[in-house]
C-alpha cells in the first residue's frame, strides 16, 4: 500500500447531506414544465468521484481487477460498466475520473491501493466537490450548444465521449453516456451558477427539472 | 405626393406581381401615420407603397431623404422600432425589417419632426458653414465646452435612441461548427451550398434577408428554362432536407474573425412582432449570436450597386436601378410613375424595362455611353423607350421629391458637361454606375481587396480557408456565377475532406451585353466646388465637393480622407459610397482608384442589438457566482457578501440594533468590532471553505514541496501542519498558506482563495516542465472539504461537546492535525491559527457541512459562538501581523521585505523557485521597501489604505515618497487604529515617525512599530 493517508469522509449513520444543489432548489425553484417540456434536468448527486493519476498501463491492471473496467486509453473516451452506474473517463494523458454510486468510491481507493502497491500513482476523493447533472430530451443538443464552446454535433460526439470544455463563463467534464442523455460534470461552488443558466437557456424549449 | 393629406391606401402597390400575400393586410404606423401593407413587405417596400416620401433628415444638412436601396446598402431609411418604451429598438434598416402587424417606426433623424425640421434651416443656411472637417475646426475651442456642444450636435445628429427600460427578451449566444459555411443563399451561395451539401459535409449557410434566394428573387432570367425563382426554390428544398445543413435565415454574418471564425447575428422573431412571442408558454429568444468555427469559408455576398454621384442625387425619388426592379419585381411595387434612368451599363436596362412591364411611364434612359449595344439595350429600343446616349443626368429637380431630371450631353474624360441641357419630368431617377462585389467580411480578415478594372470594382483579398464566387467575386452573368458556386462548394468540401458528387446545373439564357463605361461623379456644368451638393455617402452627408476640398487641403491619404470627411463611417461602412468616394479623390489627385486604394471594412457589416453581443451572459448571470456549502445559511443570517474572486463570501454580519424598534442593523464598523471582540473574548466562526486546497501524492512530493516553498519540509512529520511562503522565480511573493503532512507520501497545500487555480497551474507549469522526474502528483480539492474555522478562547470548550477527538493541549498542539469525527461526521481538523487565537479548522466531506456547522450553533450559544466574516479576519490577522497576498504584497515584496527571513532556507540542498532571484543585488538592497507595523498618534484615525508616506511633511512639493499604507483598520482590543505599511528601509525605522499627507490637506503622523499588534509572544494560540 502507497504511503498516503486514505479517510473515509462518509458515514453511515442518518445525518442529513445537502447536495450543490441544496441552495439552488431553494433560490431558484425546480421548474416543471409538464408535456410542453423539451427538456429535462436531474442532479445525479451524491454519487463517489475519483481523481486516478497514473500510469496508464498500471492503472489499467487495476481498475480491471478492482472494477471489471478497461481504463480508457485514447483520449476523449468513456466507458461504463453494463449498468450505467459506473463509469471512467480519460480526462489527460496521466488523470481519469471515476464514477460509482455513493459510497463505493472508499472501499474500491482501498482496493484499488492495495492493487497498486508502490507503483507511483494518486487518488483523491473528490465526492463532495462535484455533481452531475444529467440533461435529456429533445432540445439537450441545442442547449448545450447555447453553453459550450466545444462540438457537440452527433458526429463530433459521439456516446462514449468525454470532454473538458467550457461551460459560459465556467468549465464543466461533458459526457455522453447514452444516445438521449448528456452529463455534465460540474464543481459545486459553480453548480448554482450551472443551474440558473440551464434553466435560463432552457426556458425557450420548456424545462423539466427532476429533483 | 404631400404627406399631411390622408393617403390613398398604397397607390404605389401594383395589381399583379412580386412575392408578398395580397389577400391578407397588414397595419402599421410610421411617425405617427396608419399604414397598410401585406406580408412579404419590408418597412422600406410598405412605405413605398403608400407613396411616404421622406424617410429621414440628413445627418449633417438635414435634408429630406427618402428610400434609396432594397437591402443591407440602405443609407437613408433607417428607423427607431418599438411600440413601447422597453422595445425600442435603434439603427433598423426599413429596407431589411419585414412587415408585420401593428409594426411601429419612427425616422432616427429630425428635430422636431421630419416634414417640418427646425435643423433643415440650419442645413440650408449652415450648409456651407459645415464643410468636411467643420466640428474638429469649429468646436475645438474652448475645450470645455466641448460637452455643451456635443449635447447639441448629438440630438440634432439624432442616430437612433436605446430603451430607457428592461428589455424583456432573451438572447443567446450559439456555439456551432461546420465544415463549410456558406454566407449568402443567392445564385451562387445557393450552388455551393448544394455541392458541399451533396458531399456529405456539414453545412451552415447563412443569409440576411428574410427569404432566401437573392437576386433569383427577382431576377428576369430563366434557369432550365423556368423563372429562377423556381430554381431557387427547388434548391432551398433539397437543402432544408439534408441532415448535414443548417439554413439560417434573417442571418446576417456580421464579423469575420481570426481562423474561419465567423459571427452571425440570427434574427429569430424580428419579423413577428415588437417583441418574442410565446410558444407553448415558453418565450422565444429574440436572437442569436451563432459563433461559427467553420472549416471553410464561401463568401456569396453578392454584390451592391453603385448610384452615380450627381447633383441633388439625395432628393427623395433617386434610386439604386436595381433597387427600383426589386420593388417591382419582389414586392410588387413601382416607386413613382415617370422615370428616368441614368446608366453606365446594360445592367441599369433592367429597371426601365421592369418599370415600363408595371405600366408605368419611363420617361428616357440616359446613357453614358456613345453606342450602347446588347440584348437588353435592343429589348429597350424595341419597346420603343427613348434612350439618350453619350448623357447623363446632372442633375434632380424637385426638393421634397424629384420633380424633374436635368440631362446633358458629358465628356467624361474630360470631366465636363458638352453639350445642351434638357430638363426631364418625372419623378423617379433610377442610376447604375455598375456593380462593387460585397467584399466588406473579406475585409475583417485583414486581407487587402484588388483593384479590376475589366469590371470596375474590387475583388476580396482571401486568407487561408476562405473563396469567394459569384458577385462577391465580380462574376455577374448568372450561368458563371452558378458554375463559380458549385466549384467553390467542391473544392470547400474537399478540403474538409468529403468527396463531390456531381453538380448538374440548368440552362441559363446567355445575355448579350455591351461594355459598360467607367463613370462615378457625374460632371456638373458648375465646378464641383460650387455646384449644387452631389452626394457620395448619404449616410454621413459627404460630398464630392467635401471629398474635393479634403484633398485640397493636403489630405492625400484614402484613410486620412475618410476620417477628416466622415465617409463610410458608423453603421453604414462605406456600402454605397466607398468606391464613388475614392473615385472622387483619385480624380482630384489625378491617380487610378487602385493608388487611391481602399479602406478597410470593419465589423458590424450591419448594426447588431447589445442584446445579441451580450446574449445571456447579463444580469445575475454575467459572472459566475461561487458559493460555499454554508451560502443558504450566511444569506439567512443577513450576512453581506465580498466578491473574493468569483466567490461570495459573507463579509460581515450586521445584526438588528439592540433597541431598535424599526429593524435597524448594525453598521459595518459596528459589527466588525463586535465579531472581532467575540474572538478574542469568547469564540467565532468563519467558513473558511473558499481556500484553495490541492491534493499532493507521490514519493517526491516532499521535495517538491520544498523546492516550490522558500521554507524547509523534510522534517515535517505526518500529523503536523507548516506555513509555507511561495515566490515566483524573480524572487517576489505569489502565495502562502499552510501545507500539512497526512502522511510520508502525501500532503494537503491550502492556498490563498483568490490564487487555487492559477497555483495549481502553476505547479503542474513546473513539475511538467521542468521536474518531470519527479514523482508526484496533484489534484485540486477545494469543493471536496468545506472548511469551519472556530477560533477564540472557548473554541476547544466547544468542540469539545461534538468530538471524539482528543482535544488536549499536549496531545494535540499548535500546527497539529487529526482525524476523527466532529457532529458525527468524519473529520479532519487543524490546530492553525490566522487570528493568534486557540483555533481548529474543521474540515468535512462539503455534503456534510451544513449539518456540521448548525451543531455547532447548537452548541455554541453556552460560549457566545459568533460567525464572523472576511472584514473581521483582516482585523484579527492584521493585529496579529500575518500578511495577506495580495494586499502586502503586490508582485515586487520578497519575503525578507516581509521580514520573513525565518521562511526562507538558502541552504536546502537544491535550489528552490526564486531562491537565485532573492542574491541579486537588488533584492539584497537595504533600502527596499520593507513591512512596518504604524501606530497613528491620534488613536482615532483610521490611516487610508494606499496613502502615501513622507518623511518631512514640509519638503517642497513634490515630496520624496518612502512607502504606502497596505492594511488599515480599527482595533476593537487596542482601542485605535493602526496599519501594516511597507516603508524604504523600514526595518531599520522602529520608533521613528512618519507623515502621511492627505488630499483634504491634513496630514496624519503616525510611529513605524512592530507588525505584530496584539499578544506578541504568541501565547493565545498555544494555550
Amino acid at each position: 500500500m502507497s504511503n498516503a493517508a486514505t479517510f473515509d469522509t462518509r458515514t453511515d449513520t442518518a445525518i442529513p447531506v445537502e447536495s450543490p444543489l441544496a441552495y439552488s432548489y431553494r433560490h431558484s425553484g425546480a421548474p416543471r414544465a409538464g408535456d410542453s417540456s423539451r427538456l429535462q434536468l436531474r442532479e445525479r448527486a451524491m454519487l463517489g468521484h475519483l481523481i486516478l493519476r497514473g500510469g496508464a498501463i498500471v492503472l489499467d491492471e487495476a481498475v480491471r481487477d478492482v472494477l471489471g473496467l478497461n481504463l480508457p486509453g485514447q483520449p476523449q473516451a468513456l466507458v461504463q460498466d453494463a449498468s450505467g452506474e459506473r463509469s471512467i473517463q480519460w480526462l489527460s494523458p496521466d488523470e481519469w475520473l471515476v464514477i460509482v454510486p455513493g459510497g463505493e468510491e472508499f472501499p474500491l481507493e482501498t482496493k484499488l491501493r492495495e492493487h497498486l502497491g508502490s507503483a507511483h500513482f494518486a487518488i483523491s476523493d473528490v465526492s463532495g466537490g462535484q455533481t452531475v447533472l444529467e440533461l435529456s430530451g429533445e432540445a439537450a443538443q441545442e442547449l448545450l450548444m447555447k453553453t459550450v464552446i466545444y462540438d457537440v454535433h452527433p458526429s463530433n460526439f459521439p456516446v462514449g465521449k468525454g470532454v473538458t470544455t467550457i461551460f459560459a463563463k465556467a468549465t464543466t467534464i461533458i459526457r455522453r453516456p447514452s444516445e438521449e442523455r448528456w452529463e455534465l460534470v460540474v464543481r459545486r461552488s459553480f453548480a448554482d451558477y450551472c443551474y440558473r443558466w440551464l434553466l435560463d437557456a432552457a426556458a425557450e424549449y420548456g424545462v423539466n427539472v427532476e429533483q | 405626393m404631400s404627406q399631411s393629406k390622408q393617403h390613398k391606401q398604397q397607390a404605389y402597390r401594383l395589381n399583379t406581381g412580386g412575392r408578398i400575400d395580397r389577400s391578407r393586410t397588414l397595419s402599421f404606423t410610421f411617425n405617427g401615420q396608419h399604414y397598410q401593407g401585406h406580408p412579404g413587405d419590408t418597412l422600406a417596400s410598405a412605405l413605398l407603397a403608400n407613396g411616404v416620401d421622406i424617410i429621414n433628415r440628413s445627418f449633417k444638412y438635414s435634408r429630406p431623404r427618402g428610400i434609396v436601396a432594397a437591402g443591407a446598402e440602405e443609407p437613408n431609411a433607417i428607423v427607431q422600432l418599438g411600440n413601447s418604451e422597453a422595445a425600442q429598438v435603434p439603427n433598423v434598416r426599413a429596407t431589411q425589417q419585414a412587415l408585420f402587424n401593428d409594426l411601429t417606426a419612427c425616422s432616427t433623424n429630425g428635430w422636431p419632426n421630419v416634414q417640418r425640421d427646425l435643423m433643415g434651416l440650419v442645413g440650408k443656411l449652415g450648409g456651407q458653414f459645415m464643410p468636411p472637417g467643420f466640428y474638429y475646426k469649429t468646436f475645438m475651442a474652448p475645450a470645455s465646452m466641448w460637452l455643451t456642444y456635443e449635447k447639441y450636435i448629438r440630438k440634432a445628429a439624432g442616430l437612433g435612441r436605446s430603451p430607457m427600460e428592461a428589455d424583456p427578451d432573451s438572447y443567446d449566444h450559439f456555439n456551432q461548427h461546420c465544415d463549410v459555411l456558406v454566407v449568402g443563399a443567392g445564385a451562387a451561395g445557393l450552388a455551393a451550398a448544394l455541392a458541399a451539401a451533396r458531399s456529405g459535409a456539414r453545412v451552415i449557410v447563412a443569409d440576411e434577408q428574410e427569404e432566401m434566394g437573392g437576386s433569383l428573387l427577382d431576377s428576369r432570367e430563366t434557369l432550365g428554362d423556368k423563372p429562377a425563382d423556381q430554381w431557387a426554390a427547388r434548391v432551398l428544398e433539397e437543402l432544408a432536407g439534408c441532415e448535414n445543413v443548417t439554413l439560417l435565415p434573417r442571418t446576417t454574418a456580421n464579423g469575420y474573425h481570426d481562423h474561419n471564425f465567423v459571427t452571425l447575428h440570427e434574427r429569430r422573431t424580428e419579423h413577428l412582432g415588437d417583441t418574442a412571442p410565446v410558444e407553448n408558454g415558453h418565450r422565444q429568444v429574440r436572437s442569436r449570436l451563432h459563433r461559427v468555427r467553420a472549416g471553410q469559408v464561401i463568401l456569396a455576398t453578392g454584390a451592391h450597386e453603385r448610384p452615380l454621384v450627381y447633383a441633388a442625387n439625395d432628393v427623395p425619388g433617386n434610386l439604386l436601378a436595381g433597387a427600383v426592379s426589386t420593388y417591382i419585381r419582389r414586392y410588387g411595387v413601382a416607386p413613382g410613375r415617370k422615370l428616368v434612368l441614368s446608366t453606365s451599363n446594360d445592367y441599369g436596362y433592367r429597371a426601365a424595362l421592369d418599370w415600363k412591364e408595371a405600366g408605368c411611364d419611363v420617361v428616357a434612359i440616359v446613357d453614358a455611353r456613345e453606342a450602347p449595344a446588347g440584348d437588353w439595350v435592343d429589348t429597350a429600343r424595341a419597346q420603343g423607350i427613348k434612350i439618350i446616349s453619350g448623357s447623363a443626368v446632372i442633375e434632380a429637380k424637385g426638393s421634397s421629391r424629384v420633380s424633374a431630371a436635368r440631362v446633358a450631353k458629358i465628356d467624361i474624360d474630360a470631366f465636363q458637361v458638352s453639350g445642351p441641357i434638357q430638363e426631364l419630368a418625372c419623378d423617379t431617377i433610377a442610376s447604375s454606375g455598375g456593380y462593387s462585389p460585397v467584399i466588406h467580411l473579406a475585409s475583417h480578415t485583414g486581407a487587402r481587396p484588388a483593384w479590376r478594372d475589366d469590371i470596375l470594382g474590387f475583388v476580396p483579398g482571401l486568407v487561408k480557408g476562405v473563396q469567394a464566387c459569384g458577385g462577391a467575386n465580380g462574376t455577374y452573368a448568372l450561368g458563371d456565377v452558378l458554375a463559380e458556386g458549385v466549384e467553390a462548394g467542391i473544392r470547400a468540401a474537399a478540403a474538409t475532406d468529403h468527396t463531390a458528387q456531381a453538380v448538374s446545373l440548368p440552362s441559363t439564357d446567355y445575355l448579350q451585353q455591351g461594355p459598360a463605361v467607367a463613370l462615378f461623379q457625374v460632371p456638373h456644368e458648375k465646378p464641383t466646388l460650387r455646384g449644387p451638393k452631389q452626394f457620395v455617402d448619404l449616410q454621413n452627408d459627404v460630398t464630392a465637393a467635401g471629398i474635393e476640398l479634403a484633398t485640397r487641403e493636403g489630405f492625400e491619404s484614402i484613410e486620412h480622407i475618410k476620417r477628416y470627411t466622415a465617409m463610410g463611417f458608423g453603421t453604414d461602412q462605406g456600402k454605397l459610397g466607398n468606391i464613388n468616394g475614392m473615385a472622387v479623390a483619385a480624380r482630384c489627385l489625378s491617380r487610378s482608384i487602385p493608388e487611391v486604394g481602399t479602406t478597410v471594412f470593419r465589423p458590424n457589416y450591419t448594426p447588431v442589438t447589445f442584446g445579441a453581443i451580450v446574449g445571456r451572459h447579463c444580469r445575475d448571470l454575467f459572472d459566475p457566482a461561487r458559493y460555499t456549502a454554508l451560502h443558504q445559511w450566511h444569506v439567512e443570517r443577513g450576512a453581506e457578501f465580498e466578491d473574493v474572486g468569483q466567490w461570495k463570501r459573507p463579509w460581515y454580519y450586521p445584526q438588528k440594533r439592540a433597541g431598535a424598534a424599526n429593524g435597524e442593523r448594525e453598521s459595518m464598523a459596528e459589527a466588525v468590532a463586535r465579531e472581532c471582540l467575540a474572538v478574542r473574548e469568547k469564540v467565532g466562526i468563519l467558513d473558511a471553505s473558499t481556500l484553495g486546497k490541492i491534493d499532493i501524492q507521490g514519493p517526491d512530493a516532499r521535495e517538491f514541496l520544498a523546492r516550490v516553498y522558500t521554507n524547509k519540509w523534510e522534517k515535517l512529520a505526518v500529523g503536523r501542519c507548516r506555513y509555507g511562503l511561495m515566490c515566483k522565480d524573480d524572487g517576489m511573493v505569489t502565495d502562502d498558506g499552510v501545507t500539512s503532512c497526512l502522511a510520508d507520501n502525501h500532503f494537503l497545500m491550502t492556498t490563498t482563495t483568490g490564487g487555487a487555480a492559477a497555483i495549481l497551474e502553476w505547479l503542474e507549469l513546473w513539475h511538467q516542465t521542468e521536474w518531470p522526474e519527479l514523482d508526484v502528483y496533484f489534484s485540486s480539492v477545494t469543493d471536496h472539504w468545506a472548511t469551519m474555522t472556530i477560533t477564540g478562547p472557548e473554541a476547544r470548550k466547544l468542540l469539545g461537546e461534538i468530538t471524539d477527538i482528543d482535544l488536549d493541549r499536549d496531545s494535540f498542539k499548535f500546527m497539529d492535525w487529526r482525524a476523527g469525527k466532529v457532529a458525527g461526521v468524519p473529520a479532519r481538523v487543524f490546530r492553525i491559527s490566522f487570528t493568534g487565537e486557540l483555533t481548529f479548522e474543521i474540515n468535512v466531506q462539503a455534503n456534510y457541512a451544513m449539518h456540521v456547522w448548525q451543531t455547532l450553533f447548537k452548541h455554541g450559544e453556552t460560549y457566545g459562538l459568533t460567525p464572523y466574516g472576511t472584514e473581521t479576519m483582516h482585523v484579527l490577522r492584521a493585529e496579529k501581523g500575518f500578511i495577506i497576498v495580495g494586499q502586502e504584497t503586490d508582485g515586487s515584496v520578497t519575503p525578507e521585505d516581509l521580514g520573513m527571513q525565518w521562511a526562507i532556507g538558502y541552504d536546502k540542498p537544491y535550489s528552490w523557485i526564486g531562491k537565485r532571484a532573492l542574491t541579486r543585488p537588488d533584492t539584497k538592497r537595504e533600502n527596499r521597501k520593507q513591512l512596518v507595523g504604524l501606530r497613528p498618534k491620534d488613536p482615532k484615525v483610521v490611516l487610508e489604505e494606499g496613502a502615501q508616506i513622507v518623511l518631512d511633511p514640509k519638503h517642497a512639493i513634490p515630496m520624496p515618497m518612502v512607502g504606502h499604507v497596505t492594511s488599515s483598520y480599527y482595533s476593537p482590543v487596542l482601542d485605535s487604529g493602526f496599519a501594516l505599511a511597507v516603508v524604504k528601509g523600514g526595518h531599520q525605522k522602529l520608533g521613528e515617525t512618519v507623515y502621511l499627507p492627505m488630499v483634504d490637506g491634513q496630514t496624519h503622523e503616525a510611529e513605524i512599530v512592530s507588525t505584530i499588534f496584539y499578544d506578541p509572544k504568541g501565547e493565545r494560540q498555544n494555550v
